[in-house]
């Protein structure tokens, strides 16, 4: 007997996607409703031809995909309740960012008399307003992820589907954005946001999917998911003046359960990060030793999806 | 999880924003638009400009002899003019209309909006005719007027120039739509279809927009043309109807096709 159909404002149920042989997304069932969802895996791992089939730009070879109830491949009218932030950096650039703004609105059926005040008001959201007369060929890459990402709010869809759109943003704005992506998601709107940088995701929200290699491979909070890592020892790099010394220091105090040695820097590994965390800096003045470096190894996208897939 | 000092100044959407259905109008003038915006570059103007005189001047070369005859004049506008620049411009303008909006990823600006798709085809056709047309038909026009022959081939030339222009566009803005190298199949089309195997007889012939340009000079002009043996009336209704269904088949396309 087939599982039940999952429903949310989007509900993914067994999709799968083919190119030729190359299978891009495989079986991959989830359901989401309003909030700030993050999709996080690595490059090529299927979340942008997910984003493409959330908006009907290209059909599912197998499966069903439904937003707010409707197949957006097939129900052109759904789509403008979609607001997508594409992940490549193709903009109209002989358009000024108001223009390029107006035309979504425009496109979107939003009233003329109208349109002056969302367009006014979607760059306002992502901190455009006062260069809203400037080609967009002129931006920079996270000015024109902001013009990309006003575009999308400017006809208030209920879902959002943001393709790495932190890409290229200095931190202030990163900051503003997630903000921004809350916000929306607190207002009932359903939010689903993709990225590689597992920080960024940390930010972005509780509600998690991860994709590898086509495949849902983990869902669920976020914390939760920190925590089932956290039961793994953790590799973490440090630089100092006299690595040899720091790394007996650390052994004496019982935090390393191993250590790896090089010149410039030694590579721990701990059980206890916190405990780390607390008593590395005391440790390393008691012993007149020059800290350079404190870089967690484990942290990098790429260890958590070996944990999740291959458990090591 | 909010950053309340990055929220500050985020505000709720404006109160009573209506929406309403995009009609056909408002999405063929924002096609329109923003095809028009991409295509202008000095460079390619300039080129087909330059390739646009040559039938110019060789229009006053044939005029410059003593003894040009109307089936010289003729042959002339119908063999450069309608055959190599008024198609050729067609093909770089057209091809890249909604090629190049897919080639270069910001179709998906227009696809996924909730409104029809013929209205963006068409937008995309009308912007590469306003592109095509001023650098084409002044051209062949003065062609047909120096050669020094008549007000008849002028005429004709604008006549039959017209009606290649529509239809060139609307079938290369398909192909472009349709195809990814579209400049290559283009030429190919225009020079190994059109400008040899329709050469081969009648039957063939009918399958050449060429066909009918040429069809409406010998017609209005008396000139003794090859592969030209349409009435006037056919000549500029067949190729309306084939741009009118190319226009109709990449509205289909446009709909189905997978967007990056």
């Amino acid at each position: 007997m087939s599982p039940p159909l999952l429903t949310g404002m989007i509900a993914v149920n067994s999709v799968s996607k083919f190119y030729g042989s190359v299978v891009a997304v495989s079986e991959v069932s989830f359901a989401i409703d309003q909030g700030v969802t993050a999709l996080l895996g690595p490059n090529g791992a299927g979340k942008s031809t997910l984003f493409r089939m959330l908006c009907g730009l290209t059909p599912a070879s197998r499966g069903t995909l439904r937003v707010l109830g409707e197949d957006p491949r097939r129900d052109r009218d759904v789509r403008g309740s979609i607001g997508l932030v594409p992940q490549q950096d193709a903009l109209f650039d002989h358009l000024t960012a108001t223009e390029f703004v107006a035309v979504a609105a425009r496109t979107q059926g939003v009233d003329a008399v109208d349109i002056d005040r969302v367009v006014r008001w979607a760059l306002e959201q992502v901190d455009l307003h006062d260069v809203g007369f400037k080609p967009v060929g002129q931006f920079s890459k996270g000015m024109r992820q902001r013009v990309k990402v006003a575009a999308a709010l400017v006809n208030d869809p209920q879902i959002l589907v943001l393709d790495e759109p932190l890409t290229g943003l200095d931190p202030v704005q990163r900051r503003r954005m997630i903000a921004l992506f809350h916000r929306l998601g607190d207002e009932g709107r359903c939010v689903l946001v993709s990225s590689h940088v597992l920080d960024e995701v940390a930010r972005l929200g509780s509600n998690v999917l991860v994709v590898a290699q086509g495949r849902l491979i983990a869902r669920g909070d976020y914390r939760d998911l920190r925590e089932l890592m956290d039961d793994r020892p953790h590799r973490i790099r440090l630089g100092s003046s006299d690595p040899r010394r720091l790394a007996t220091a650390l052994v004496g105090h019982g935090l390393v359960s191993s250590l790896t040695l090089h010149d410039s820097h030694v590579v721990v590994e701990t059980l206890d990060v916190d405990a780390l965390g607390r008593q590395l800096a005391p440790i390393a003045v008691d012993l007149g030793v020059r800290l350079d470096e404190v870089h967690s190894l484990d942290d990098d996208l790429e260890s958590v999806f070996r944990y999740l897939v291959e458990g090591r | 999880m909010i950053d309340e000092t990055a929220s500050a100044s985020l505000s709720a959407y404006p109160a009573g924003v209506d929406r309403s259905p995009v009609g056909a109008f408002d999405g063929l003038a924002v096609s329109y638009r923003l095809v028009l915006g991409q295509m202008r570059s000095t460079g390619r103007i300039v080129a087909l400009l330059l390739l646009s005189m040559t039938a110019t001047i060789a229009g006053f070369a044939v005029g410059s002899s003593e003894s040009a005859t109307v089936d010289q004049a003729a042959a002339v506008i119908a063999n450069l003019g309608f055959a190599v620049v008024l198609p050729v411009v067609c093909l770089v303008f057209a091809g890249g209309a909604i090629g190049d909006l897919r080639d270069d990823k910001t179709l998906v600006y227009l696809w996924l909006r909730p409104m029809n798709r013929w209205p963006i085809v068409v937008g995309a056709a009308l912007a590469s005719l306003t592109m095509a047309t001023p650098i084409v038909l002044p051209a062949i026009v003065a062609a047909a007027a120096l050669t020094g022959v008549g007000n008849g081939l002028t005429i004709a030339t604008l006549v039959a120039g017209i009606v290649g222009l529509v239809a060139y566009t609307s079938i290369f803005t398909m192909l472009g739509l349709w195809l990814k190298r579209h400049i290559v199949w283009g030429l190919a089309y225009i020079l190994i279809w059109e400008g040899f195997i329709a050469l081969g007889g009648r039957g063939v012939a009918q399958f050449a927009i060429r066909t009918y340009t040429r069809s409406i000079l010998d017609d209005r002009t008396g000139a003794d043309l090859a592969e030209a043996d349409f009435s006037t009336a056919t000549a500029i209704i067949v190729p309306l109807v084939v741009g009118l269904a190319a226009l109709t088949l990449a509205s289909w396309r446009l709909s189905h096709q997978d967007v990056d």
